[in-house]
């Protein structure tokens, strides 16, 4: 029976589901906004909230559930948001035209406090610390 | 959207993220009286997501609805979304969970009177 503080949705686990269904929620309804409402203006940086909205959901739904394969699964979906982060922070500052609009991965997520560029890092972070109750 | 019904809610609800906090410092988990906390504070944010969409169903002024009705959608599921989230957790992550749901409950509400106004982006 593993310790209960070192199960991947347990303990702080629980606080880092919420914070993640927090962006999925916000980057969810965002996205539809954007979509709906004003597509044309800039189709680049809202098709880009709509596959951060994804990459949110995804890792939400699978640090929640907090199984082998979901471990997997939030792994590949946190390496997919730090590396997206990365990219559309680096290329906002870089190629600023391209990104008329801001989106949540702008200027590293300079919009959301940093959140954006911090969580994925505690993310995996403590995707490894939890990982020896796995195996 | 602004008044005192909104000024009661956003104070509810910060008080509620003061109150998880606190628990969170101590290292305790959430007892009967938080639960009782937060169903008084969703109570009071419930009734001002009915005040607002009956502002958006009647007000003839154009702003950004489908924004103002999704804040709406999310506030009144917050609370009880986070509530149930931790109902099983027996340590202060529960409370850690509570004060981001608070908080962000209180951000919602702050952005459905700017969205309101008319400032919503």
């Amino acid at each position: 029976m593993p310790d209960a503080a070192r199960q991947l949705n347990r303990g702080f686990g629980r606080v880092l589901v919420v914070i993640y269904a927090t962006f999925a929620l916000a980057a969810t309804a965002r996205s539809l906004v954007q979509i709906v409402t004003r597509f044309d203006e800039a189709p680049v940086a809202y098709l880009l909230s709509a596959g951060a909205a994804v990459i949110y959901v995804v890792a939400t739904i699978a640090l929640a559930r907090g199984d082998r394969t979901s471990r997997r699964v939030a792994t590949v979906a946190i390496v997919i948001e730090l590396a997206g982060v990365l990219a559309v922070g680096a290329l906002s500052l870089a190629a600023p035209d391209a990104f008329p609009q801001a989106s949540v991965w702008s200027a590293f997520g300079r919009g959301y406090l940093f959140l954006p560029l911090v969580l994925p890092i505690v993310g995996l972070w403590w995707l490894r610390r939890t990982r020896a109750s796995q195996v | 959207m602004t008044g005192p019904l909104a000024d009661v809610a956003v104070a509810a609800s910060l008080i509620l993220a003061a109150w998880c906090a606190i628990l969170l410092v101590l290292n305790r988990a959430p007892g009967r009286s938080l639960w009782v906390g937060i169903a008084v504070t969703e109570l009071i944010l419930a009734v001002f997501v009915v005040w607002g969409l009956v502002e958006l169903v009647t007000r003839d002024a154009e702003f950004a609805r489908l924004e103002f009705a999704l804040y709406l959608a999310g506030l009144v599921a917050v609370l009880p979304g986070a509530a149930w989230w931790v109902r099983a957790e027996k340590s202060r992550a529960a409370a850690g969970v509570l004060v981001v749901a608070s908080l962000v409950a209180t951000f919602m509400v702050l952005r459905v009177q700017q969205v309101w106004a008319g400032s919503g982006a």
